[in-house]
């Protein structure tokens, strides 16, 4: 079953801060990501699924899956001075691949493929004592053309009945967002307003709301990222989000969410 | 996508220089074979003469007009920066 759902910014200034960033905005997402492993502390799921996009990093131009699955027995990754290794629950993992499959999602799993810090910067702060084993499934957000964001929905919500009919207690983590333009001119002008416009439509449980976005707004608005959140959407229907915190650093908009579910305590 | 959006298609005539600048982003090794002679460290890379030139001054405008994905520009200048000018770094 679903017991939790959190979006989770990862924006790598997080883990390793230069002095281009504002120390005390950064310990404020520490704080709204020290209450997420609080809360999922609190929820005791049996594993998290955790949602994001490579940075191009386990999937360069070689190969380019819309949507992928992580079923080996392990993932790793490296940044800087830190190493990471998760233990991947694999029944979790190979069910989500073969009834993915069946439901008409034709996903790309992978038993080795890196892990980019999409995945580990949330789960650096937000990964529950004891740690839990997790299963890592990718959508691709920077190598156009990505998946719209209705199929990121609709994926979501098979994706929400598989995890339901499960034994486990399970929290689904979208990591990434909000507004940001790496490596463009717009770098340092977001568009925060239109992420608190996104985040009133969220608290008001609207987010189906968001399937119908097309591509060419979520480039425009520098929300590419948005897609991790409207799959983990599309699982959690119409729950209204909590926003924990949003900070507008002076390129990034760093939200901290959760959707309170009905199963949870 | 449109011609005039932020991520486009990366293509095929750049594949060489997207993955050299993945290079540069993601095998640490590489990166600092290519601060120490960067003419030496991409000699069997198949990059063109302007192409080297862009990556060496990493021109972030000229390389995306040659079809450089602007991440990889990003990401790979980033590490090149931490690498050559360490600076403060606060680790978390």
């Amino acid at each position: 079953m679903l017991v939790g759902a959190f979006a989770v910014a990862h924006t790598p200034q997080l883990l390793i801060r230069p002095e281009t960033e504002d120390r005390a905005l950064v310990l404020r997402v520490h704080e709204a990501m020290g209450r997420v492993k609080r809360r999922l502390e609190a929820l005791r799921p049996d594993a998290l699924v955790v949602i994001a996009g490579d940075h191009v990093e386990a999937f360069f131009l070689d190969a380019v899956p819309a949507l992928a699955v992580y079923v080996g027995r392990q993932c790793a990754g490296t940044f800087g001075p830190y190493r990471y290794r998760f233990d991947i629950h694999e029944g979790l993992a190979r069910d989500i691949v073969e009834q993915g499959i069946e439901r008409g999602f034709d996903l790309l799993y992978t038993q080795d493929a890196k892990l980019d810090y999409a995945f580990y910067v949330p789960l650096h702060f937000v990964m529950p004592e004891p740690p839990r084993p997790i299963v890592p499934l990718h959508v691709n957000v920077y190598l156009p053309p990505q998946p719209t964001p209705a199929r990121c929905h609709a994926w979501g919500r098979a994706l929400g009945e598989i995890l339901h009919a499960r034994p486990e207690r399970l929290a689904l983590i979208a990591s990434g967002g909000m507004s940001h333009f790496p490596g463009t001119d717009r770098y340092a002008s977001p568009e925060f307003d239109y992420d608190r416009g996104l985040l009133e439509t969220l608290v008001d449980g609207r987010g189906r709301e968001l399937a119908r976005l097309t591509g060419e707004e979520l480039d425009k608005r520098g929300n590419i990222e948005l897609r991790t959140w409207i799959t983990l959407l599309g699982a959690v229907g119409d729950a209204r989000a909590q926003v924990y915190c949003y900070e507008p650093s002076w390129h990034h908009g760093n939200a901290v969410v959760e959707w309170p579910l009905p199963a949870g305590p | 996508m449109s011609e005039t959006a932020h991520y486009r298609f990366p293509p095929s005539s750049a594949y060489a220089l997207n993955r050299c600048l993945y290079a540069l982003k993601s095998d640490r090794a590489f990166a600092e074979r290519f601060l120490a002679d960067a003419q030496a460290a991409t000699s069997d890379m198949e990059l063109t003469h302007d192409e080297r030139a862009d990556l060496g001054r990493m021109d972030r405008d000229a390389l995306v007009a040659r079809g450089a994905h602007p991440y990889l520009v990003f990401m790979a200048g980033l590490r090149l920066k931490m690498l050559a000018e360490p600076g403060t770094l606060e680790y978390f």
